[in-house]
């Protein structure tokens, strides 16, 4: 895993690159330091070093066993995470965190469904009459008309 | 300069009941955020700033710095009861704090605790008082070339002192340089990196990929290491003892303890990219090397928890210093800060204290108010906090997601920025498990737009001339004390390593 993720570096320094050296000029025509100069340095840098580093790990290989359950519960709750920011885009910031809740709750805290449903209805409020009423602050709209 | 006019003057905007209310909600706030393990000022802080919004600029700016010095006061909690670390920053005071609550003592440890980060707090507030008008003094007769070399020196301290894993420490702040390059080119007007997004036109702002690295990766770090399963219950070592406050012996021994803890933790915040953690490890290894008694350190000695402890606060009061009088962060938690001026439409730089006196002394004197408050609140709420550690971290995590994303939304109302922060977050979890430094990154979204912009106008200047740096005598200066510290410090980085080595192989 550790690899594949320095590979997935190693690609977008290479495209970061390729953009400096294609789309951005080094030194504007008056001769100053043009938009491409930082870019390029940068992403010839990370090049170098994500390579130095992917080589290091490939020659010390250790061959350790990875855990996929510690794996299991993380990558969970990134789905769901990211499921979250779906439902705000679709439903907006009250619904929306009232359902994350809901089902992030019942999978990681199993069997306390009335806890649950308790926190799923109270946090949404308490954060929308902070955020709403309280502070005046922006809270995510929804793609169509809902009552809060 | 009348300084104590200045304190006096910044008392009387301190003292308002208003932002009394926000001060102490401030340094709550700062506690629990730093009681809760994995998160540190910087995630408490990135996420609690949205929140600032519809508050007045001294009071926000007061509960903001009340927050960050409190994290320091309460992330010791966990390490004296539990043995984790509250952030970074504590890891040191684990080494004798833990040893002292299994032997019983945690009651006189939270105590002393408490006392060495007021003493901690208050000197480095008071040396601030006297420094900082100074700092802004020198600092005045800096222009575009020692900007650059100050944000230079910032980044290679902060990768110099990572040490052995320093490779991905360049490779952190490589991403956040390059982060930070999205955006319209200042002086071409080009669009780099934007591919025709009318969102990032404006660049990538730092505070959504602050909160996704520090608060929910910090949160994916801690369900990958099944904190969520383990509970804390059973392992809190807080029962009712028969003294909950210290002997005399415990305070007459570490009086001298303190004093140097403070300064030395003082001077090494000031270090724009050395921070609280560096400050801690170094006090607690040049503590046991004075020592008459070395061998007890690791076991419970009273000095090794204080040393630590005074240093971190210290720490984090120098670290304002060059935020105030130069506007450049020395830390992701004191980059959270400058966003949080910045958004208030104030610049921290060499005439923020001249032109903004009121809220420049404000802010300091309610650093004296709000280290007091924390004082009482650490000694008579602590039973309190032991509660919250009890809290399921099942029930916080989701909870958390929640807050960061509304909160992430609140700020620009971008939803842009809401799945930038939702992928920093990822990204900020593989960077916790595989060794990078998300501060890095974070430092390096902020001080290289700022290097960029610094160089371009020194080359203006110098009409293209590199000898622009040799040629002035600010610049000749701090190119000298980089190369110091960059010969010095990795020596001192390792001396405190190797302590912290000997600590875990011996006990």
């Amino acid at each position: 895993m550790r690899i594949v993720f320095m590979l997935v570096l190693l690609a977008g320094a290479l495209f970061y690159s390729y953009i400096a050296f294609i789309d951005l000029s080094f030194m504007t025509r008056t001769g100053r330091l043009g938009p491409g100069f930082f870019p390029r340095i940068i992403g010839v840098a990370t090049v170098v070093v994500t390579l130095w580093v992917l080589v290091d790990e490939v020659r010390k290989r250790n061959l350790a066993e990875e855990n996929v359950q510690t794996w299991r519960d993380v990558i969970v709750l990134m789905a769901l995470a990211l499921g979250y920011a779906v439902l705000l885009r679709l439903f907006g910031g009250f619904v929306a965190t009232a359902i994350f809740l809901a089902v992030t709750l019942s999978i990681v805290n199993r069997g306390h469904l009335y806890k649950n449903m308790l926190i799923a209805i109270l946090i949404p409020t308490g954060v929308y009459l902070l955020f709403d009423r309280f502070l005046n602050a922006n809270m995510p709209p929804a793609l169509f008309p809902l009552p809060i | 300069m009348d300084i104590f006019g200045d304190l006096l003057m910044g008392l009387t905007v301190a003292i308002t009941p208003i932002n009394m209310v926000y001060l102490m909600f401030g340094a709550c706030v700062g506690m629990i955020v730093g009681v809760i393990p994995g998160f540190g000022p910087s995630a408490g802080l990135a996420i609690l700033l949205p929140v600032t919004f519809g508050m007045d600029p001294i009071g926000a700016i007061m509960m903001l710095a009340a927050i960050y010095y409190g994290a320091m006061y309460g992330g010791t909690i966990t390490s004296i009861l539990l043995n984790t670390p509250g952030e970074s920053a504590t890891v040191a005071s684990t080494f004798d704090g833990f040893p002292l609550a299994k032997q019983g003592r945690a009651g006189p440890a939270l105590v002393m605790q408490a006392a060495a980060s007021f003493v901690g707090g208050t000197v480095g507030v008071i040396l601030i008082t006297i420094l900082a008008p100074m700092f802004a003094q020198v600092s005045r007769s800096f222009g575009p070339p020692e900007y650059f070399l100050l944000a230079a020196m910032g980044m290679l301290t902060l990768i110099v002192m990572i040490g052995e894993h320093w490779k991905l420490g360049v490779i952190s702040a490589l991403i956040g340089l390059a982060l930070g390059t999205v955006g319209v080119d200042l002086e071409t007007g080009q669009g780099r990196y934007t591919f025709g997004s009318a969102e990032l036109i404006g660049g990538i702002y730092f505070i959504p990929i602050a909160i996704g690295l520090f608060g929910l990766g910090e949160l994916f770090f801690a369900f990958y290491n099944n904190l969520h399963k383990t509970g804390t219950g059973s392992i809190v070592q807080y029962d009712k003892e028969e003294r909950f406050w210290p002997t005399a012996h415990d305070w007459i021994s570490t009086r001298m303890t303190m004093v140097r803890g403070s300064l030395l933790g003082f001077v090494v915040g000031v270090i724009p990219g050395a921070g609280a953690t560096i400050a801690s490890l170094m006090a607690y290894s040049i503590e046991r090397s004075v020592s008459k008694t070395p061998e007890n350190f690791g076991k419970g000695e009273m000095a090794g928890l204080v040393a630590p402890e005074t240093a971190n606060n210290a720490a984090s009061s120098g670290a304002m210093i060059p935020l105030l009088t130069l506007g450049i962060p020395g830390s992701a938690s004191t980059a959270v800060l400058l966003a949080a001026f910045l958004m208030w439409g104030l610049r921290p730089g060499p005439l923020f204290m001249q032109q903004n006196p009121e809220l420049a002394w404000g802010l300091i004197a309610s650093m004296y108010l709000g280290n007091m408050a924390l004082l009482a609140i650490s000694i008579f709420a602590i039973p309190l906090f032991v509660q919250i550690i009890k809290v399921p971290y099942r029930i916080l995590g989701p909870i958390i997601v929640v807050i960061c994303a509304l909160g992430t939304f609140s700020v620009h109302a971008s939803f842009v920025e809401l799945y930038l922060m939702f992928a920093a977050g990822i990204i900020g979890f593989f960077m916790r498990l595989y060794g990078f430094s998300p501060a890095a990154l974070v430092l390096a979204l902020v001080l290289g737009p700022l290097g960029e912009e610094a160089l371009r106008q020194t080359l203006t200047i110098s009409r293209g001339s590199f000898m622009i740096f040799l040629e002035r005598a600010p610049s000749l200066w701090i190119i000298g004390i980089t190369i110091v510290l960059l010969l010095i410090l990795p020596l001192i980085g390792r001396f405190g390593s190797r302590a912290s080595e000997a600590e875990k192989a011996g006990s």
